[in-house]
């Protein structure tokens, strides 16, 4: 009863704020991955911004649809304001011109920004990257899998793979097994006989493959021991096992590919000018690394990476540590080839 | 067998005052339902977004064939017009996406070309030159001829697509390559799975219904709020637990293996097994309700009489008892076969790649890639599926009716 009571009270305290903060600008409504993506931004960045200016932010979570803002643009009824999305999306929103170009007065001096992770219409929201992570209950001490070749080994390696049910990611992932050294990914894959490479590849690994499309699904089927070992986003599995002290290790030096998905403000949303300033208060290193000391993902300027405990920054797939193991991911061919390639990768999972 | 007599027809004005009141709920069906389905489903051949965003080009093309090479100076000047106008009216993007699947490796070409063209930058002639000049791309006969074939309103580009067709090079229909036909496989396997999902269901509620409906009062009530709990459950929640139960460390694999049935754990969750086990479970309320409501209206004395007749047990249910109930059994089907048609939660939960559904390919095409004209083209497939079953269905219990009153 006490906790009703507390409820109760709470929400009605949360009533009056809200019709007190009418009259100020916002609310803002960021629109990011969900999950825990969402809490940390919310704990680690955006309700500081609250506390700093009063004004607040509503959190919306989607799977980064491109065309669902084209449709509020052409409708005329924009929802979003700030939303996080991935390169590919950034480029073609950035090129159609739904969202607004960034300034050096927003963003700061572009030189102090990482490769990569500062666009003509957006900032670095994270940097992520899919690793290959196993259980190490199962595989104990030096016996767990050291590179891709071996997530494709199941005599040496007994039990089925956790595997992300699209072709992005996992294509990528198929041709390391086989071989292909990082820097030619794309070469390979530019090529019609590099992506029958590919799928021949996971023609191999399918009789063992458990299919997930979400992370949850993915963690959960790691947890249950349905699986031995999974292609996961590495900043989940740290989740995991530092909050829930999880035996999953992450294989870095299996190779890796990474990509950055970016904060973008919608051209012509309500509150336009309230998300640019946002922006601008984001850009700040102090500010901006909240984020990363909370979840595994990089964020853009160079000083916030610097302000992360090297304890925790070795998580985190752009620490120096792990980055020789690592490429990132191509756009220009993501952006082009995804919907074929997801097509052909859904209806060979299908036979 | 049962004397029916004839319902006196109703006055004229209450069934006016009835159709009055019905008129709110039309209304809102339409607006609400009908009029949006038959938009979505209208995606399924539409081609306005190329057609319509490529007036000038299209028409300039109408003197020029693949054979030709690639095309001269006017229909490049066309193009030009029909980008900078697609831009300006915000168009360029669903454009671009839209040759994009069917030339892939297209779409930046489309963005940037209409973002150059709109800021007059391709206006000095000709523009032929400039264009391949500025852009690799626009030499690339696939696209010409992908464009020159887009000159209808209309398309049966999707239609076919999800028919595991499509138009050849030399525009004659043909079997898209193996590796890409899938669609008349999930049609085949969807229809499949619901209609052994309704056998089961018939198999499992019968004797459930028999005994709800002979128990004693308490029992009888027991027996069927226990039927019915699971139907207030969420459907997640319901589909969730057996992930839980037929995991690799679930119970049922605990069991097998402390019995020494199995010497290890066996493939249970992400089957056919558990999608069928899954599907069951939710679907077994729908059709116990209906098989219950009818059986009630049956008195228990026919079957008492046919056996003091000296039938045996089976004879006198299955020549007695069943054709009475059939009526229950035929709508209850109907209920779960047609549930069970669009499932997809489901079978994205607790089956396998090779277990997905019609429903699960629309979700796909729709969310995903965002290919609505192939979503609405399986939706339509979905949909037609559905009036033929339900005309089976109505043809059968005429049938039956005309046979039980005669």
């Amino acid at each position: 009863m006490r906790i009703y009571l507390r409820t109760v009270s709470a929400a009605a305290l949360c009533l009056a704020a809200s019709t007190l903060a009418v009259s100020a600008a916002g609310p803002i409504t960021v629109v990011g991955w969900g999950g825990s993506w969402d809490k940390a931004y919310k704990d680690g960045v955006w309700d500081k911004y609250t506390e700093q200016t009063g004004i607040p932010i509503v959190h919306e979570e989607w799977a980064g649809e491109v065309a669902k803002v084209r449709a509020q643009v052409q409708a005329g009824n924009i929802t979003y304001d700030v939303v996080s999305t991935e390169a590919p999306g950034m480029e073609i929103g950035c090129a159609e011109g739904l969202f607004v170009p960034l300034t050096p007065e927003i963003t700061g001096d572009p030189e102090n920004y990482l490769p990569g992770t500062l666009h003509e219409c957006g900032v670095a929201s994270d940097t992520w990257a899919t690793i290959l992570t196993y259980n190490t209950d199962v595989f104990k001490g030096d016996a767990g899998p050291k590179s891709w070749a071996d997530f494709w080994d199941v005599e040496k390696f007994p039990g089925k793979r956790g595997v992300y049910a699209q072709a992005q990611f996992t294509l990528e992932n198929a041709l390391m097994a086989d071989g292909v050294k990082r820097e030619d990914m794309y070469k390979v894959l530019s090529t019609p006989e590099g992506v029958d490479r590919a799928f021949a590849m996971l023609d191999k690994i399918k009789p063992y493959a458990v299919w997930y499309s979400t992370t949850p699904q993915a963690i959960q089927n790691l947890d249950s021991g349905e699986v031995v070992m999974s292609d996961q986003f590495n900043a989940r599995i740290t989740d995991e096992v530092m909050k829930e002290k999880k035996p999953y290790a992450i294989v870095w030096e299996a190779g890796y590919f990474y990509g950055t998905d970016y904060w973008a403000v919608v051209k012509g949303a309500p509150h336009e000018q309230d998300a640019l300033d946002l922006l601008k208060w984001f850009s700040v290193p102090e500010n901006q690394a909240g984020f990363s000391k909370l979840y595994a993902y990089g964020t853009g300027r160079k000083e916030a990476a610097a302000m992360i405990p090297p304890e925790w920054a070795a998580n985190l797939p752009t620490s120096p540590e792990h980055i020789e193991y690592a490429t990132a991911y191509d756009n220009d061919f993501w952006t082009e080839n995804k919907e074929a390639l997801e097509e052909r990768f859904k209806a060979w999972q299908a036979k | 067998m049962v004397p029916v007599r004839a319902i006196p027809a109703r006055p004229h004005r209450q069934g006016g005052l009835l159709a009055l009141l019905v008129l709110p709920l039309v209304l809102f069906l339409v607006v609400v339902f009908l009029w949006p389905v038959a938009r979505f489903l209208a995606l399924s051949v539409d081609n306005s977004d190329i057609s319509g965003n490529l007036p000038r080009t299209i028409s300039a093309l109408t003197d020029w064939t693949p054979e030709a090479g690639l095309p001269a100076e006017p229909v490049f000047v066309a193009l030009v017009e029909d980008l900078a106008e697609a831009r300006r009216a915000g168009q360029e993007g669903v454009l671009a996406q839209l040759v994009n699947q069917r030339v892939v490796g297209t779409r930046f070409l489309v963005i940037k070309t209409a973002k150059d063209a709109a800021a007059g930058k391709l206006d000095m002639r000709p523009v032929r030159e400039s264009l391949l000049a500025k852009y690799a791309g626009w030499d690339n006969p696939a696209l010409w001829r992908a464009l020159w074939r887009e000159t209808s309103a209309y398309t049966d580009y999707y239609l076919l697509d999800s028919l595991d067709l499509m138009r050849g090079e030399d525009g004659s229909i043909t079997r898209v390559p193996e590796d890409r036909a899938v669609f008349l496989d999930v049609l085949v396997r969807t229809i499949w799975i619901s209609a052994l999902v309704t056998v089961l269901c018939t198999l499992l509620a019968l004797p459930l219904a028999q005994a709800i409906v002979g128990a004693p009062p308490f029992w009888s009530r027991l027996m069927f709020a226990l039927v019915l709990f699971p139907l207030w459950t969420s459907l997640l929640v319901r589909t969730v637990i057996w992930i839980m139960v037929l995991q690799k460390n679930g119970p049922v694999n605990a069991t097998l293996l402390g019995l020494g049935i199995v010497g290890e754990p066996l493939n249970l969750v992400y089957t056919r097994f558990s999608l069928y086990v899954a599907m069951v479970q939710v679907l077994l309320p729908m059709m116990v309700l209906s098989i219950v409501a009818v059986m009630r209206r049956v008195p228990a004395t026919y079957m008492r009489a046919a056996l003091s007749l000296g039938a045996s047990w089976l004879t006198a249910w299955r020549r007695v008892q069943l054709p009475l109930i059939l009526p229950g059994i035929l709508s209850g089907g109907a209920v779960v076969f047609v549930f069970a048609l669009g499932y997809y939660i489901t079978p994205m939960l607790v089956g396998g790649p090779t277990d997905q559904m019609v429903s699960s390919y629309i979700a796909f095409y729709t969310n995903n890639t965002l290919n609505w004209g192939l979503g609405a083209a399986l939706s339509l497939q979905l949909l037609l599926i559905l009036l033929l079953f339900a005309f089976l269905y109505w043809t059968a219990s005429a049938l039956l009716r005309r046979k039980v009153g005669g």
